[in-house]
């Protein structure tokens, strides 16, 4: 990183920049058009190709951290109108979500979880396996205890970028895809942004890097160190299959999200753990915790024990220190901004671009934000 | 049911093989003996691959009736393997395969994990058709699957078929119709003669299939069976008593250029438009690519002894490169030579010697197969002339139309236009329609590079969550430590 | 919902180079289907006329048989509790096979 101790003058090109164009970049930027500003959206690739373009879409209360209840609220509704603010949906849908307790150890976890969360506003009830029935046919018949919530549902995630696109061109973003930063100059009036390969530098007041599990690395181009933790999701996606279920399906551990789209494929997920890193991406599922994750859905609902699996692949989700958004000011640089890196991100992501953008705005954000300085020397936890 | 995640389940062994074909099996024969552990795994019933398609069980050879050349060379290869002892699991599936180079194999008894040092990749091509108006019909047919049902099944594809596409399947396969009895309305080939004389000097090479050729051809004229070059299929719709199949004039691009289309009434349409070398288990374990329409398309890099770009794993045979059946021997041997060179189980000196045998005895036969692979590549003027509203991912019914409408809303990448399509979300995994949509898209956005191909991921074949979850309780669920709260 | 050709008698089997397995039946959505032992249950089906054996998922145009090879997965049947291309199951005495919609509807 390089001070410049001149003024770029008249010269920028954007009265913003946002590096990432995955979820919450593509609503920051998005909202910052809306807000009145010049606007540019980079990304290395193509946009939501990364973990926004290849999570489960879960939608739930159950999994967010309770911190977030109240943003992830938000946030739903957000995605259930998204074809109206962004022009394209993402076949958001609405079902109601259930965490399932199979042992006296979850039943116990589900009643604190669901505690948590309502605390923060979620209209989570625990209910009899005779009630989840009624909800969820298809349940295994151990179920002990459920907590239901009728504010849940899912997107297509692998949908979110073509919608974004739409509603980025319509704002007049300028979007450069397929362009990796590699070294920001800022000084006091902005910021120049260098690419790898020919895209020449661009110039901005301001930059917001929206990288996710990439946030480190970007953070690191301004001299600022804040260790991002990289997780390694496995997804797996069954074949079209007759109507199996038509809840979003949870365990009260946390590690399993469960639904059936519309078009009968399935998708199992919940954060078990493949093999990869943040320079190499997702490399490839470890097979015991295939294995698990596939008998874990099965249990839950064994009609689905007949379904054919018809990929498995790998979704990076970025986890900071205390395991909660990095939303703010980059400290110690001025016009610098971060958004990002939150548990669950993508159910999030749409309010916490807005927040971001209405911080950069000068307008008071809908709900506070997440100060990065605070995640200044705060070592990450050993696993 | 083995775990396939408890590693002291794992059979350990030095090569496996995947693919009983020709590539496969003399590369399995020749690993055993240079004395290394050696596994051949076919999803087939018993080894042949395509070109030497074992005759269902049960079935037996007539006796008195000479088999033709390649049932010969099949039950000669069979026997070699039997008489060998090469462990070989027929029937069996890889469905995924890791990094380290773990091989997931489901059975009937259920799963099974090995661990090779090396992995020979020798599964073949799969065929490619470029979708034309009815091409979806039940009745219509690959030109490899017809071969299949004459060949293995003993069966007719209908009573009266017509032959589409490119390559040297097409007489061949019109020539079994009429051995077994059938009626072939026409043979349509995209090539024009003078394609096929221009093969002639590679032909010269092999003096057998010279002869062949020409006696086929005698043959569809002896029964009067209309032989159209530079003719395209355009059109296939069902009637009352199968299909009437228009089919028109191309240029040597595939083309549709003016002239008088003919229509034949037949109750079956085989057709193909080349082989695409198969890459699942070469993508999903990342190995380095190139493109190559001469020899079919997408092929893993590769040095002249089938190493790829990933230690440990090897590829030949067709899906190397289409170069045709007598030229995946050789280079089956020699994979087996360069995996016991790697495992250090011959000498230099053997090794030396060997490998020049072997290039030497593989270097004509490639020289007829690819031949034969360029008049199979794909023509890019056949692809643009796919109409819009015609399916082309036939797992997903996504059509020309919705294609085109996400290249030019800026899909620019194969995978990216899955993401926008569902393209190659289906059950095929894009096997089918990869090559096509992929130039497709290259025809709107730049190179066939540039576009690149598909992410290879597991499953290899679509298993049910039943063969992999195997019998367990709740309890056998090795549940990892709980999300943050 | 079976395609029939005019002289679907006419067997599309040959057999001038080859002696076929045993005769034997199996069950197509509860019905009976003659076959010989070891073919497949997409060419067996295929020689009784029986083309089409299920729907496309957006179009619901007819599907069946493609590549015979277990690639193109167009050929899907039930045997049991598995989905497995057709081409890809040999026929054996009193096999059950279901087809993809039979089985959607007969399922309580």
């Amino acid at each position: 990183m390089t001070a410049i101790a001149t003024p770029l003058g008249s010269t920028l090109d954007y009265d913003a920049l946002v590096i990432g164009g995955g979820v919450m970049g593509c609503s920051t930027a998005l909202h910052l058009a809306r807000g009145g500003m010049r606007v540019a959206l980079v990304d290395r690739g193509a946009l939501c190709r990364e973990a926004s373009g290849v999570n489960a879409g879960t939608l739930t209360l159950h999994m967010t951290r309770a911190a977030l209840v109240p943003y992830a609220m938000r946030a739903w509704q957000m995605w259930m109108d998204s074809d109206k603010w962004l022009g394209m949906g993402v076949l958001a849908t609405q079902a109601p979500g259930l965490t399932l307790a199979f042992t006296p150890g979850e039943c116990e976890l589900l009643t604190l979880r669901a505690q948590a969360r309502r605390e923060q506003g979620a209209p989570i009830e625990i209910i009899s396996p005779e009630r989840a029935r009624q909800i969820e046919p298809g349940l295994h018949p151990g179920l002990l205890m459920a907590g239901y919530c009728e504010i849940d549902g899912y997107a297509s995630a692998y949908l979110t970028g073509r919608a974004m696109a739409y509603a980025l061109k319509n704002a007049g973003v300028d979007i450069f895809e397929n362009c990796p930063a590699e070294s920001i100059d800022s000084g006091d009036s902005g910021h120049v942004v260098h690419f790898a390969g020919s895209q020449a530098p661009l110039r901005a007041r301001r930059i917001v890097l929206a990288g996710g599990v990439w946030i480190e690395n970007m953070l690191a181009m301004l001299g600022v160190q804040i260790p991002i933790k990289v997780l390694i999701n496995q997804l797996v996606i069954t074949e079209r299959t007759r109507p199996v279920m038509r809840s979003v399906l949870s365990v009260a551990n946390g590690l399993l999200s469960l639904k059936q789209f519309a078009n009968g494929t399935v998708l199992i997920g919940g954060g078990w753990q493949g093999d990869g890193s943040r320079d190499e991406g997702g490399i490839e599922a470890r097979p015991q915790n295939l294995v698990g994750n596939m008998r874990l859905a099965a249990y839950a609902v064994p009609a689905l024990v007949e379904a054919r699996v018809a990929r498995v692949w790998l979704g990076l989700e970025a986890e900071t220190a205390d395991a909660l958004p990095i939303i703010g000011d980059v400290p110690g640089v001025a016009n610098a901004y971060v958004v990002g890196s939150a548990h669950s991100g993508y159910t999030s992501g749409p309010f916490m671009g807005r927040i971001m953008a209405q911080h950069m705005l000068g307008q008071t954000p809908d709900l506070p934000i997440f100060n990065p300085a605070r995640l200044m020397g705060m070592p990450m936890p050993i696993a | 049911m083995i775990n396939p995640a408890d590693s002291s389940a794992l059979r350990k062994i030095d090569l496996l093989v995947m693919g009983a074909g020709p590539a496969g099996a003399r590369a399995a024969l020749r690993a055993k003996a240079s004395g290394l552990s050696v596994v051949l795994v076919d999803e087939n019933n018993d080894a042949g691959g395509q070109v030497w398609r074992p005759l269902p069980d049960g079935f037996g050879r007539l006796p008195g009736i000479v088999a033709p050349v390649e049932a010969r060379d099949g039950d000669a290869l069979r026997h070699e393997l039997r008489q060998a002892g090469v462990l070989c699991l027929f029937g069996h599936k890889v469905w995924n395969v890791g990094s380290n180079l773990r091989t997931d194999v489901i059975s009937p008894e259920g799963s099974v994990s090995w661990l090779p040092s090396a992995l020979l990749v020798a599964t073949g091509t799969t065929e490619r058709v470029i979708p034309f108006a009815g091409w979806t019909a039940p009745g219509v047919m690959g030109l490899a699957a017809a071969t299949i049902l004459l060949k293995s099944q003993n069966m007719l594809p209908g009573r009266r078929t017509l032959v589409v596409g490119c390559g040297p399947l097409l007489l061949a396969v019109a020539n079994g119709i009429l051995k077994a009895g059938g009626e072939v309305a026409a043979v349509i080939d995209l090539a024009s003669r003078m394609d096929w004389l221009r093969t002639l000097s590679a032909l010269r090479a092999r003096p057998d299939l010279l002869w062949q050729g020409m006696r086929w051809q005698a043959n569809l004229r002896l029964a009067g069976v209309p032989m159209l070059y530079r003719h395209g299929i355009e059109s296939v719709v069902a009637t009352q008593a199968g299909f009437d199949a228009r089919v028109q004039p191309v240029d040597a691009t595939g083309a549709p250029v003016d002239g008088a289309g003919r229509v034949f009434s037949v109750d079956a349409v085989t057709v193909g438009h080349g082989l695409v070398p198969g890459t699942d288990v070469t993508r999903l374990l990342r190995a380095r690519h190139y493109y190559s329409a001469d020899i079919g398309g997408w092929v893993a890099e590769s040095d002249e002894m089938g190493r790829t770009s990933v230690p440990g794993l090897f590829v030949a045979g067709d899906g190397a490169g289409v170069a045709g059946a007598a030229a995946a021997g050789a280079h089956g041997e020699l994979a087996a030579l360069a995996c016991a060179h790697d495992l250090g189980r011959v000498s230099q000196q053997n090794y030396a010697l060997e490998r020049t045998g072997l290039l030497a005895q593989r270097k004509q036969p490639a020289r007829f197969g690819r031949a034969m692979a360029g008049l199979m590549a794909l023509r890019e003027g056949a692809v643009a002339a796919i109409k819009p509203e015609t399916v082309v991912c036939r797992c997903e019914d996504v059509t020309r139309a919705e294609i085109d409408a996400a290249a030019k809303e800026g899909a620019c990448d194969l995978n990216q236009l899955k993401a926008w399509t569902r393209c190659g979300m289906g059950p095929c995994q894009g096997r089918t329609c990869g090559d096509v949509v992929g130039a497709l898209l290259a025809l709107n956005v730049g190179s066939r590079e540039s576009v690149g191909y598909f992410t290879g991921r597991a499953p290899l074949r679509p298993v049910s969550l039943a063969e992999v979850a195997g019998q367990y309780t709740y309890a056998d669920i090795p549940i990892p430590k709980a999300a943050p709260l | 919902m079976a395609n029939s050709f005019s002289g679907a008698d006419a067997s599309l089997r040959t057999d001038r180079a080859v002696r076929r397995g045993p005769a034997l039946q199996f069950t197509v959505d509860d019905q009976p289907v003659d076959a010989f032992a070891g073919e497949s249950v997409a060419a067996a089906l295929f020689a009784v006329g029986r083309r089409e054996l299920r729907q496309s998922p957006r179009d619901s145009a007819p599907r069946g048989m493609f590549c015979m090879m277990g690639s193109c997965q167009e050929c899907l049947v039930w045997v049991g509790q598995r989905q497995v291309p057709a081409c890809q199951v040999p026929v054996t005495a009193g096999l059950a096979v279901q087809t993809l919609s039979f089985r959607r509807q007969h399922l309580d």
